[in-house]
């Protein structure tokens, strides 16, 4: 009996041994596959500024933006909730890496539309590659002042461009930073405070406090305002809220404009000062075709 | 001392050497007539109120050991492709699945019945093992079909899991149009390398 003992003994161990052993012998074979990154920033806005983030291909986004008055405007402004000023866009992805935009911003009544393109994308396991980067080439037209109100104002005159290179990386599921490098040319402008050509750096968080809602923040530096500017770099801050196909975004930042050259380049709010808009950032998602 | 020197004699003796020998005869036994998937497929569905989801993978991998009649089965998550749209899909790998977390889904244990992996046939067998997902690890008994041609056997199987069986949870916003109960194909072909 005492001999038997140690064979049951080495017979089981040998059992436990090969079923841990199985999955270990899978996990050896498995040939090393690219994880690319996902949902680096929960929508293609941060707080005003663009994200890295692509629309899937045939996805259709509305996004719906609304920036209030100044809260330091005073109860007789209700602290600014009298005063909205809204941006329409529709963003489609024609794969998952090129999509195209068009909008309208009622603050200086501009039109604009852009493309986007995902040049590299954040991966793991066999390739590994530390950074999501991102183009986007933008072109404004400002409707006002209307053209039988200032009949010298050309067509060209309305017409601004941004080119904008983005990187960005998700440290981890919870953590996301990105770097932008933005470039504003408007064909008009003042001459005496302002400058046609533009160059900014832009510096954008992220921080997940549970899967549904994120904490944003967002600074654009300007690296050659005129001396007089009587603008103001842009700081915004926000809540990111997310159910089903909607994203909510919060905000607070004392940008009126909702598009990149007048976040950039005509931010005229002083925050420390109070000059701080009440906003949010509402998208949609459709999918018009399947994917597959 | 003395006993010192039993002990050392009862590591010798001739039973502990017959179990060495069994245990290496065993591993050599193991190593040369296990299955492995040569193609293989899951997909699951959510079928609730206002939204059906269908996914699929062909990432599975998976190993049977017809002498012990043990198993282990795994698919890379993230490799699911299909859902509604690009969103739904990061949806499932960010909020819900958490791939980045938690990489692969397993299944891995003992088939109950003793199956003759030489006799060519069809049969229904139970799997019971541990199901892990999202990194929460169950123990399921999960019934399926082994068919034995010769070298290939085919297996089949359909189950479902309980979204709270592993940490799943949905929020109330998206409550209807996500089932609380996944259904699941599982469908491989294995052969083994080695012949039998």
């Amino acid at each position: 009996m005492k001999k038997i003992v140690p064979i049951i003994l080495s017979l089981t161990s040998l059992t436990a041994f090969s079923q841990d052993d199985l999955l270990k012998e899978l996990s050896e074979k498995e040939k090393p596959e690219v994880n690319y990154t996902f949902q680096t920033f929960k929508g293609t806005r941060i707080v005003n500024g663009q994200s890295v983030e692509t629309k899937g291909k045939h996805e259709l986004e509305f996004i719906f933006s609304h920036r209030f008055g100044t809260l330091n405007s005073g109860s007789y402004n209700l602290w600014g909730l009298d005063n909205a000023f809204v941006r329409l866009g529709l963003e489609y992805g024609i794969t998952d890496r090129l999509g195209v935009a068009i909008g309208r911003t009622s603050t200086d009544k501009s039109f604009d539309s852009y493309i986007r393109y995902k040049l590299f994308r954040q991966s793991s396991g066999a390739k590994n590659f530390p950074v999501t980067v991102t183009t986007i080439a933008t072109t404004n037209f400002k409707s006002s002042p209307p053209a039988n109100e200032n009949p010298l104002i050309t067509t060209k005159d309305r017409l601004s461009y941004v080119a904008e290179v983005l990187i960005a990386r998700k440290f981890s599921s919870s953590f996301s930073f990105q770097l932008s490098g933005i470039y504003v040319h408007r064909n008009m402008v003042y001459q005496s405070y302002e400058n046609n050509d533009d160059y900014a750096v832009g510096f954008s968080g992220r921080y997940k406090i549970t899967r549904s809602v994120a904490l944003t923040g967002e600074y654009f530096y300007r690296l050659n305002p005129k001396n007089n500017t009587p603008y103001y770099n842009s700081l915004g801050f926000g809540i990111d809220i997310e159910t089903g196909g909607h994203v909510f975004q919060l905000v607070f930042t004392n940008s009126v404009g909702m598009i990149t050259r007048s976040v950039v380049a005509e931010t005229d709010g002083n925050f420390g000062a109070g000059d701080i808009h009440f906003g949010f950032n509402i998208s949609r998602v459709f999918q018009l075709s399947k994917k597959h | 001392m003395a006993s010192k020197k039993i002990r050392l004699r009862k590591i010798i003796s001739p039973a502990s050497i017959l179990s060495t020998v069994l245990v290496l005869v065993g591993h050599l036994v193991v190593a040369q007539n296990k299955y492995e998937v040569s193609k293989g497929s899951i997909s699951f569905t959510s079928n609730a109120k206002l939204e059906l989801i269908n996914a699929t993978s062909d990432k599975v991998r998976g190993i049977i050991d017809p002498a012990t009649g043990q198993f282990a089965f795994v698919v890379k998550v993230q490799s699911f492709e299909g859902f509604n749209s690009e969103l739904q899909r990061q949806h499932f790998n960010e909020r819900y699945l958490e791939t980045e977390k938690f990489y692969e889904a397993t299944f891995s244990g003992k088939i109950i019945e003793q199956l003759d992996f030489s006799k060519n046939g069809v049969s229904e067998v139970r799997a019971k093992g541990n199901l892990t997902i999202h990194g929460k690890k169950q123990v399921r008994i999960i019934k399926g079909k082994i068919t034995i041609n010769d070298n290939d056997i085919s297996i089949e199987s359909e189950f479902t899991v309980p979204l709270t069986d592993h940490d799943i949870s949905i929020p109330q916003i998206v409550s209807q149009k996500i089932a609380t109960e996944i259904m699941v194909t599982f469908k491989a072909s294995m052969a083994s390398p080695k012949g039998k």
